[in-house]
């Protein structure tokens, strides 16, 4: 199968760019991943099995993209994510709470998490798309979890 | 604990703006480089300038110059063409797949107006330290010749100090896991003074 750049988009872009928002922690650097991994999918122009397998290919490239570009030298500037949060609206009082608990959680935990709660991936699926084991994936989904209920209580006593 | 509805309800609010799509994406070159992303390399750029006190001529513009600079340990031969501050670089990686590289930025004059980037000082920032994440969660550092797995090296903060060297010069780097990093010739960086 294989679609347009504009229904690729409309199906899978606030996905790309929840996971590269959960790896950059900048809507900035999230949206020149978004921009990058789009721009590939269309000079690819590889034909996929079936959505899943685009929608695994996306956020694959997405994710690598989002680490190099988290990591390229240029990025020694950054406005941190806490500046973006006033422009995000939130349903409810507690989602804001988890939000800010995760991104405090280093990368190698949020992108897990966020495969896993998120995309409902499985360990096998996570470990595909991050390419790591799937024991380290369960071992830093366990891990990533603690810390992210310690940190949720820790900021619930302070409330 | 958290389950998975709210989680998504949590980062439903997060929407890509597909601004990018309003252009015509089949004429787009195969990389590109945003006037926000040059803008982060200016801020970079101005810091260093700022402590070299180093002048240069200020116009060079239209320039095709073949480089040699270190990219992830490998001394490797760039085409890189230069105008108007920034740059746009070409090069064969290690499995001899064309790669393409670019950047740019401004220097701020003593008067406080800005000029673009000069060949000498693209050239000089070319070889900076670079940072990179492996897929196996492996961190390295790569600079000049030098590759230095960094992994274990991130304190309780995820900070890790780690000086390398160049002949008889010292450069302190300081990195922030997963986020910045900053370096300087004089002593660590500290971790406060930059995102």
């Amino acid at each position: 199968m294989r679609l347009s750049v504009d229904e690729a988009f409309r199906r899978y872009g606030d996905r790309v760019f929840s996971a590269a928002f959960s790896i950059c922690r900048s809507r900035e650097d999230a949206d020149d991943t978004v921009q990058d991994t789009f721009l590939k999918y269309h000079t690819q122009n590889a034909d996929y099995a079936d959505e899943s397998h685009l929608k695994a290919w996306l956020l694959r490239v997405a994710i690598n993209r989002a680490r190099d570009i988290t990591g390229a030298f240029w990025r020694r500037n950054r406005v941190s994510w806490e500046d973006n949060m006033n422009e995000l609206e939130f349903e409810q009082p507690e989602d804001r709470s988890l939000f800010e608990a995760v991104m405090q959680l280093p990368e190698k935990y949020r992108i897990v998490i966020h495969l896993h709660y998120y995309e409902e991936y499985s360990i096998e699926e996570i470990s595909r798309t991050v390419r790591r084991s799937p024991g380290t994936v369960k071992s830093q989904l366990n891990r990533g979890r603690k810390l992210l209920k310690s940190i949720l209580t820790e900021d619930g006593n302070h409330d | 604990m958290i389950d998975k509805e709210q989680y998504q309800r949590t980062f439903g609010v997060l929407h890509a703006s597909g601004d990018f799509l309003k252009e015509d994406i089949t004429m787009q070159p195969a990389k590109r480089f945003s006037a926000r992303r040059i803008g982060i390399l200016c801020a970079a750029v101005i810091l260093i300038l700022g402590m070299a006190t180093v002048c240069y001529a200020a116009d060079v513009g239209g320039i095709r110059r073949t480089v040699q600079l270190w990219i992830h340990g490998d001394q490797t031969t760039a085409v890189m063409d230069i105008q108007n501050g920034q740059y746009t670089m070409t090069y064969e990686d290690a499995e001899g797949h064309t790669q393409q590289r670019g950047g740019g930025g401004v220097a701020i004059n003593p008067d406080g107006s800005e000029r673009p980037l000069t060949e000498q000082e693209l050239l000089e920032h070319l070889n900076s330290p670079e940072v990179a994440y492996k897929e196996d969660g492996s961190v390295w550092i790569y600079y000049m010749d030098q590759a230095m797995e960094i992994t274990d090296l991130f304190n309780a903060e995820n900070i890790c100090f780690v000086q390398l060297k160049n002949g008889d010069e010292t450069l302190y780097v300081t990195v922030k896991y997963q986020g910045a990093y900053a370096t300087s010739l004089n002593a660590f960086p500290q971790p406060e003074n930059f995102n």
